[in-house]
Order: C-alpha cells, then sequence, then structure tokens
C-alpha cells in the first residue's frame, strides 16, 4: 500500500522505501525545498557558511545534497542583517541544495560557560564585546526564518545528559516542550521551511518517552532526540535512542543530533534513527587523521612519509578513486602527511576523504536496508573495524543484540 | 585548449617565437610546449606553490579553475630532515610514478598532468640563510630548519625528480641589498663552475635547463654568460634563461645574441602589473608571481584589466573621474558585507568564484577566517593575471610593441602605482615561510587565545554588573 508509506507536510515529504526485517533501520526518501535526499544520511557541518576549505562545488561532489549551518555563528557573523540583504545562507554561500540549522542552544553551552537559562530564554555575554545578550526561541526562529534553512531546530533547554539533578533535567525537558509551542507560534514560513521538536530528557527514559509523547502531539514535520553526544555512556545513549525510536512514527524522519562516529552512526541506524550530523569528521581532518574502514589513521605518522597508496584503498572519493577515473587526483599518504597540519590544502584533501566516507557509508547501510542484508552489513562494518571480535566494543554488541543481531555469535 | 600531442621521444622542450615584434631584447609573443602538457602561450605567468600545492588550492581546482598552467616548485620545500628520522631519504625521491604521473615530481604532489613544473633550489622569494652559501653548496630552508643542499644532491634530485624544467643553482645572496663588486665576483665564478658541473651531471638528461643569470651587472658576469652562449646553446643542453634581474637582458642583447632565441622566465618576483609590463618589454616570456598567493592572504581581490578600460573612472560613481582606480579590492571591507557583485567589478571576471560566489560570501569568509575565502580569492587572482597575460598578448599581436608601450601607460595612469595593503587577517604563518631575523616583529594577526584569567575576569564582571542591574530593575 504505497499510500501508507508516504508522509507530506507543507514543505516536506517522507517516503518510507524499506525496513530491515531484522533490526529498526529503516531506508527512506526525504523531499525537502532544495530537492530529495536519501535517508539514513550523514550531514557534514558547515559551521560558518563553509565546509572548512571546501568549494560547495567540491561539497556537491562528495555526493552531499544536505549540510548543517549553525545558527549561533551565522547569527554572529555575517548577522541578520546581512542574511536578510543577501537573502538567506543559501544565496550567501552559493548552496542550491539543503541546510539544516540548529536553534543555537547547544552553543550556548558548549561554547559559553557562563549561560544563563531562564524561562524567557537563554541570557549569554555576547563573545564579540561583553555585553548581555538574549536567545529566546522567537529569536532563535526569526534568525533561522532569515537563513531559510530547509530544517530548522527548536530552541530546547540542553543541559548536559549526566547532570545528576533530576529535578532540574525534568525543567529542562518541559520548558523545552513550552519552548517548541513558542517556537512553532514564531515560524513566520512554515510553507518553506520545516520545524524539528527536540526530545529531551537526559538519560531518563521515563521522562525520554513522556517528552516524546508530548513533542509528537504538536505533530512537527520531523522529530530530533537531542541532548546526546555530552559526555555520557555510551550503553546509555542507546538506550535513550531505542527507547525513543520505540514510540516514534514510522511516517517521520529522525535525528540524532551530533553523532559522527561511524560505529555510532552503524548502532544508530540499527536503532531506527535516520539523520546525524558531526563536527567530528571534519575537525578531526584538519588534525591530519583519515577515517577508513579500518579505523582512523593519523597522516602525521611517520609510517605514511613513504606511503604512496592511497588514503584508503578502495574508496571512491576524489583523492583515493583509482587514477584514471573521471575526477580522481592520485593523491598519496605521503603527500597528505608531507603537508598535513603545513599547507591547508591536506586539511582539503582529508575533509574531503572523510565527508565522502561518512556519507558512503551511510549510502551503502541504505543498500543493505532495501536489499535486506542489513545486519551482515553491520557484521561486516565491525569485523573490519576489529580484527579481533573479542575487541568489540561492547555497549555496541548489546545495544544491536536488542535489535536482533549477535555480533559475537558467527 | 588541448595537451600537446607530440610524442615523449621528440625534444623534450619547443619554444617557438611566434611574432618578433622588435629585433633584440623586447617584447615577443611565443609558445612554449612540452609533450603532454598544455601548451604555454607567452607573455605569460606560472603558478608558484608551497609544498608542492598553489597555497589553499587542492589539485582538483587546480585543474578545473586555476587558469595556470605551470608551476614553480622549490625543492627546499621537499628534504627535511625530521629530527626523529635525520638519516631518512627524503621521501619524495622513493616516490612511484604512475601513468598519469609519469614524473617522481609530478607524481608525489598529485599535480595534473597537464601541468608543466618548473623546479627551483629555493622559494621565492627565499628566506636568507645566516650562514651563505660554500665553494659546492647552497643554503636552504626547510621545515625542519637550515640545511645545506650540494650541487651534486642538486643535480642528482633533478635526474629523480624529472620536472619539465631546473633552474641550476645559482650563488645568491638574497640580501635585499645589491652585493659588493667582490662579492658580485665570487657570485658570477662559482655559479659558472657550478654550470659546468651542472650540465656534465645531466648531460642525455630529458629535463630542460634554464640557466640562471644573475642579478649582477653583465660585465661582472660576462665570462659565465659567455660560456653559456658558446659551451652548452650549441649542444642543446641549454633550453632557457632564468633571470634573475630583468635590467641585464639590455646587456645580453649586445653582447651575447646568440642566447636572444631562448624562452626568458623571470625570478625577478615583480611588485605589481607595471613592474610586469616594463619587464615584459625588456623582453622577459614567463615570470614567476609569489606576490599572488601573498595578494590572496590578504584578502585582495585584483580587479584591473589590460588594456586598461577606456574610461576608468567613469563607471563608477564613487570616485572621481580620472583618478586612478585601486589594483585590488579590500574584501575584508564591511562595505562589501552586503554586496552580492562578483569578486571583481567592473572588470568582468569569468572565474570560478566570480561566477559562483560574490562579495559578501568572501567578506563573511574572511571576516570568520573560513579558509575557502584564500581558496576562492587564488582562483579569482589567477584568473584575473591569466586576463592580462591575455590582453598583453592581444595588444602584441595587434599593435606591436609600441602599441605595448601605449597600453602600459594608460594602465599606469588608470591604476593605483601600489596595491591596498589589505587589512584581514592572514593565514597562519608556517616555519618553512618566514625566519625572524633578530626578533622584536609586530604579530600579523591578533592573537586567537587571551591568558588565563584575563578576559575570563572582564567577562565575570559584566556578568556581576548585569546581576547588579537585574536586581536593580526589580
Amino acid at each position: 500500500m504505497a499510500s501508507q508509506k508516504i508522509f507530506t507536510s507543507p514543505a516536506l515529504k517522507f517516503e518510507l522505501v524499506a525496513q530491515c526485517s531484522t533490526t529498526r533501520a529503516r531506508a527512506s526518501i526525504l523531499t525537502l525545498p532544495h530537492g530529495a535526499v536519501n535517508l539514513p544520511i550523514f550531514m557534514p557541518v558547515a559551521t560558518q557558511a563553509s565546509l572548512k576549505g571546501l568549494t560547495p562545488e567540491q561539497l556537491e561532489a562528495t555526493n552531499c545534497r544536505l549540510c548543517l549551518n549553525n545558527t549561533y555563528h551565522l547569527g554572529l557573523k555575517p548577522g541578520q542583517e546581512v542574511l536578510d540583504a543577501v537573502g538567506g545562507a543559501h544565496k550567501l554561500q552559493g548552496w542550491n541544495h539543503n541546510i539544516l540549522t540548529d536553534s543555537g542552544g547547544f552553543q550556548m553551552v558548549s561554547l559559553l560557560k557562563l549561560a544563563n537559562v531562564t524561562e524567557e530564554g537563554v541570557r549569554f555575554l555576547s563573545p564579540h564585546d561583553g555585553s548581555p545578550m538574549l536567545l529566546t526561541p522567537e529569536h532563535s526562529i526569526s534568525l533561522q526564518n532569515s537563513i531559510g534553512s530547509d530544517i530548522m531546530m527548536q530552541l530546547d533547554d540542553v543541559i548536559v545528559t549526566t547532570c545528576p539533578d533530576k529535578a532540574r533535567m525534568r525543567e529542562a525537558m518541559e520548558r523545552s516542550v513550552r519552548w517548541l509551542d513558542r517556537c512553532i507560534a514564531a515560524h513566520r514560513k512554515p510553507e518553506s521551511q520545516n520545524l524539528f521538536c527536540i526530545i529531551q530528557g537526559g538519560l531518563d527514559l521515563d521522562m525520554r518517552r513522556e517528552c516524546v509523547r508530548q513533542m509528537l502531539a504538536r505533530d512537527t514535520p520531523g522529530i530530533a532526540i537531542g541532548g546526546l553526544s555530552g559526555g555520557e555512556a555510551k550503553d546509555d545513549f542507546c538506550k535513550v535512542v531505542a527507547a525513543c525510536t520505540e514510540l516514534l512514527p514510522d511516517l517521520k524522519p529522525r535525528y540524532v543530533m551530533g553523532i559522527g562516529y561511524p560505529e555510532d552512526l552503524v548502532v544508530s541506524v540499527a536503532l531506527g534513527a535516520d539523520m546525524f550530523d558531526c563536527v567530528w569528521p571534519t575537525r578531526t581532518a584538519r588534525f591530519g587523521n583519515a577515517i577508513t574502514k579500518h579505523g582512523v589513521l593519523n597522516m602525521k605518522r611517520e609510517v605514511y612519509a613513504t606511503d604512496f597508496g592511497p588514503i584508503e584503498d578502495g574508496c571512491g572519493c576524489p583523492c583515493c578513486r583509482p587514477v584514471g577515473q573521471e575526477g580522481a587526483m592520485g593523491i598519496t599518504r605521503a603527500f597528505v602527511h608531507h603537508n598535513a597540519a603545513k599547507e591547508t590544502v591536506a586539511a582539503h584533501l582529508l575533509t574531503l576523504h572523510n565527508v565522502w566516507y561518512q556519507l558512503d557509508l551511510m549510502r551503502r547501510a541504505r543498500e543493505a536496508i532495501i536489499a535486506d542484508t542489513f545486519p551482515a552489513f553491520v557484521r561486516e562494518f565491525f569485523a573490519n573495524l576489529y580484527p579481533d571480535s573479542s575487541k568489540y566494543p561492547s555497549w555496541a554488541v548489546d545495544a544491536l543484540r536488542g535489535v536482533g543481531i549477535d555480533l559475537l555469535d558467527t | 585548449m588541448t595537451v600537446d600531442q607530440e610524442d615523449s621521444n621528440s625534444p623534450s622542450m619547443r619554444f617557438e617565437i611566434v611574432k618578433t615584434l622588435k629585433e633584440g631584447a623586447a617584447a615577443r609573443l611565443g609558445r612554449i610546449a612540452f609533450a603532454g602538457r598544455l601548451p604555454i602561450d607567452t607573455p605569460n605567468f606560472i603558478g608558484f606553490t608551497s609544498r608542492g600545492a598553489v597555497p589553499h588550492v587542492t589539485p582538483d581546482n587546480a585543474e578545473k579553475h586555476l587558469k595556470t598552467t605551470a608551476a614553480y616548485m622549490a625543492l627546499e620545500d621537499f628534504i627535511e630532515r625530521p629530527q626523529q628520522y635525520l638519516k631518512r631519504t627524503p621521501p619524495i625521491y622513493q616516490t612511484s610514478t604512475t601513468q598519469k604521473h609519469p614524473t617522481r615530481l609530478h607524481s608525489f604532489t598529485a599535480t595534473p598532468p597537464s601541468v608543466t613544473t618548473i623546479l627551483g633550489a629555493r622559494r621565492l622569494p627565499a628566506v636568507p640563510a645566516p650562514m651563505g652559501n660554500t665553494a659546492n653548496a647552497v643554503s636552504v630552508f626547510t621545515s625542519t630548519g637550515f640545511q645545506s643542499l650540494t650541487t651534486a644532491e642538486y643535480s642528482s634530485a633533478v635526474e629523480a625528480l624529472q620536472p619539465d624544467v631546473a633552474i641550476p643553482l645559482a650563488d645568491l645572496s638574497q640580501n635585499t641589498t645589491a652585493p659588493n663588486s667582490k662579492r658580485a665576483l665570487r657570485m658570477a665564478e662559482r655559479t659558472d663552475e657550478w654550470a659546468v658541473g651542472w650540465f656534465s651531471a645531466l648531460s642525455g638528461s630529458r629535463v630542460s635547463t634554464f640557466a640562471p643569470v644573475l642579478p649582477i651587472p653583465y660585465s661582472i658576469q660576462w665570462e659565465y654568460i659567455s660560456r653559456l652562449a658558446e659551451d652548452y646553446l650549441p649542444t642543446g643542453q641549454l633550453a632557457g634563461l632564468a633571470l634573475y634581474d630583468a635590467d641585464v637582458l639590455p646587456d645580453l642583447e649586445s653582447h651575447a645574441p646568440s642566447l636572444l632565441p631562448l624562452p626568458r622566465l623571470a625570478l625577478t618576483n615583480p611588485p605589481t602589473p607595471h613592474h610586469i609590463l616594463r619587464q615584459i618589454s625588456l623582453g622577459i616570456d614567463l615570470f614567476a608571481l609569489p606576490f599572488l598567493n601573498q595578494i590572496s592572504d590578504a584578502g585582495l581581490a585584483l580587479s584591473f584589466t589590460f588594456p586598461a578600460p577606456e574610461s576608468t573612472a567613469s563607471t563608477t560613481t564613487t570616485t572621481t573621474p580620472g583618478s586612478p582606480q585601486p589594483l585590488a579590492i579590500d574584501l575584508s571591507d564591511p562595505a562589501h558585507a552586503t554586496s552580492l557583485l562578483p569578486l571583481s567589478s567592473p572588470a568582468s571576471c569569468d572565474c570560478y568564484a566570480c561566477a559562483s560566489h560574490h562579495r559578501a560570501y568572501v567578506h563573511h569568509l574572511l571576516h570568520a577566517r573560513e579558509m575557502l575565502g584564500w581558496t576562492l580569492l587564488q582562483i579569482h587572482n589567477h584568473a584575473v593575471v591569466s586576463a592580462f597575460f591575455a590582453g598583453v598578448r592581444a595588444t602584441l599581436a595587434e599593435g606591436g610593441a609600441d602599441a605595448l608601450e601605449a597600453a602600459a601607460k594608460r594602465f599606469a595612469a588608470a591604476y593605483d602605482a601600489e596595491f591596498p595593503e589589505g587589512m584581514a587577517e592572514r593565514p597562519r604563518v608556517r616555519g618553512y615561510q618566514y625566519k625572524s631575523v633578530g626578533g622584536g616583529e609586530p604579530k600579523k594577526n591578533k592573537p586567537a587565545w587571551g591568558k588565563l584569567g584575563g578576559e575570563e575576569d572582564g567577562i565575570a564582571k559584566a556578568m556581576e554588573d548585569l546581576a547588579v542591574e537585574e536586581k536593580e530593575t526589580r
């Protein structure tokens, strides 16, 4: 029944293509105002309207069709006035595909130690001149409307998941719900921009479930699971994702915020999540690290000085794809080593490779889900990463066992 | 344009003077071709690399968007000796070659095969070495410090790397002041001696030699230059000249006319297009232009065209008619914050940066210190200079040397004499690019990090003030 597999809302269409018969993994097509994207997806983070040295054209060549901008950073530079004058972030950065923006709330926690959250909003000191500023749900939405992102996030009250204060955690969860209402009321362009809610509630599964119920009642076109990736144990992370996805409707995209390690992506897909973002792949590139199916390699190590192979054998990115193929550059590990931490070109090349790796990982997961071979894909992924199965991380083994894959059963 | 189709067994370099406009050392139209590379129409310029890459431009962008077909590379960028691995052979000498990259230099640096490579020992301008050169070695500056490079090491490096063009070692002082006559004489004698060794070491090599011409009067280096003309020109071993000073050319015309048919590469580091025009009229065919990289790092978008537009002043309303236009636009200027104009205007530019982006974006990137700003500026600035040289060639083809003189005069009147300074913060300077001399130089950029307790205290104080203020309002 095709008609039951599609959800539409004014600025979004979600089509469920396939579901894994073992795990909760799903493959779908999310159509946004700037085109369709295949889920599951990893979204690279172009914090300040630029993906760390890559031209929009190069980013496009990695097959990326949805990337992130950060509202907090764009609000500071270039600022709302410039965004309005230029006509939004797509026009600013020459990117004709989709953009997702966060609310700016996370940076309040991660960058500003002296942020002070009240019912009104987040009060903080301007990093420019130290003057007091206030980020309210209304202001966050107004900024995101100016940015013109295809997916906007509600302002939420983020506190570290490991916070022991249960009352504060509940306050944050309930406040996030109230702030969603204010965000929805303030949203000026629901016909061209999607507003996603963010499920809070720390590591308390009951609180998370309660939050899911309250958020679902607001019927946003997509749902994010927030507040994770803040130093909690991976076991706890998986339990939260599993508890939330269990209650979420099939026909809406599910976004787990701030996730980027390949293991986390693969496990989260198995738990039923569709969308992920993280600065780690691009940041680690600038530190000289290449993500490969056998783990992260630091190109600054002397062993790579005379290694004339590609960054990763078999990789299809413009750096690694076999010389002779269209667009192949013939980059060697030795050249990256030669310039890592010296010329910006090495950072650009590793950024290209890492973004490609993350997108390709999700593309292959999607193909496996459609072919209903996802469990085999997961096994192969972990076998490549850990030659010795006794080294498999127990959190991943446990989480996958919960959705029907036993990694240790060979 | 397509790559040169000549099969690889033909003579490695062919230089054809398309049109001589004036007898002797003067502006001329030519074409330099290497088998498998894009031919280079002269007068023209070559890209200037740092550690094997044009700064901020990855090889894919270089191939697609950088309007230059040759690259200068410095051997000192590849031969550092890390402290823990003092004895290691520089990795570049061990590079494997592929069909796409048949030489080690191309292969190691992933330089697109269509690009001609020109190898010299040192960057330009070279960081002065405290200990100077010796009888058979020069001091070079690597990312791990100064080291000496012997003439024998250099010629075997050239044989191993197989650049299209190599510039033999010259005994240069690297000081800004002109050498005294005693030092100048020794420079000529050493360079002469090294040249003899070079040509015997590289006899039979496919690498084209562009012999250095020293930045000293002809009268001091005449013996060296006569040897080039008499011993190495007839054997075909001498393929071109690499001039450290274009003003030696008139003397070559009178004293060594047999060298005039050779292509002339300028390593003179001309600081502005006005200087370039003057050196073209002296007879330079090809320029290495390190200033381009500095201009892009400074947040400047080149905005000149050659010939200068008929009425430059009347096209903009902001300047009084007749006043010279700036050579470049400082995109860090807040005036560009919301400008959707291409990077340079009114001059039309067909580069990727101008076609796909606007000033507001580059302004934002510079302001946010995002690396892409420098990438886009590099693409644009190389395109402007490429169009400048195309304009020079068209002027020469149509009206000859006199037309070039006239157009250069008009260009000098139409544009400022120097580039604006550029207020943007620069990329971080690396150890191999710069050496403090004597110390005490001012910092170029604001410090990224403050002292713990310094700024923090300021914030704490502001927070306290805020609390007091709130209390009062309640």
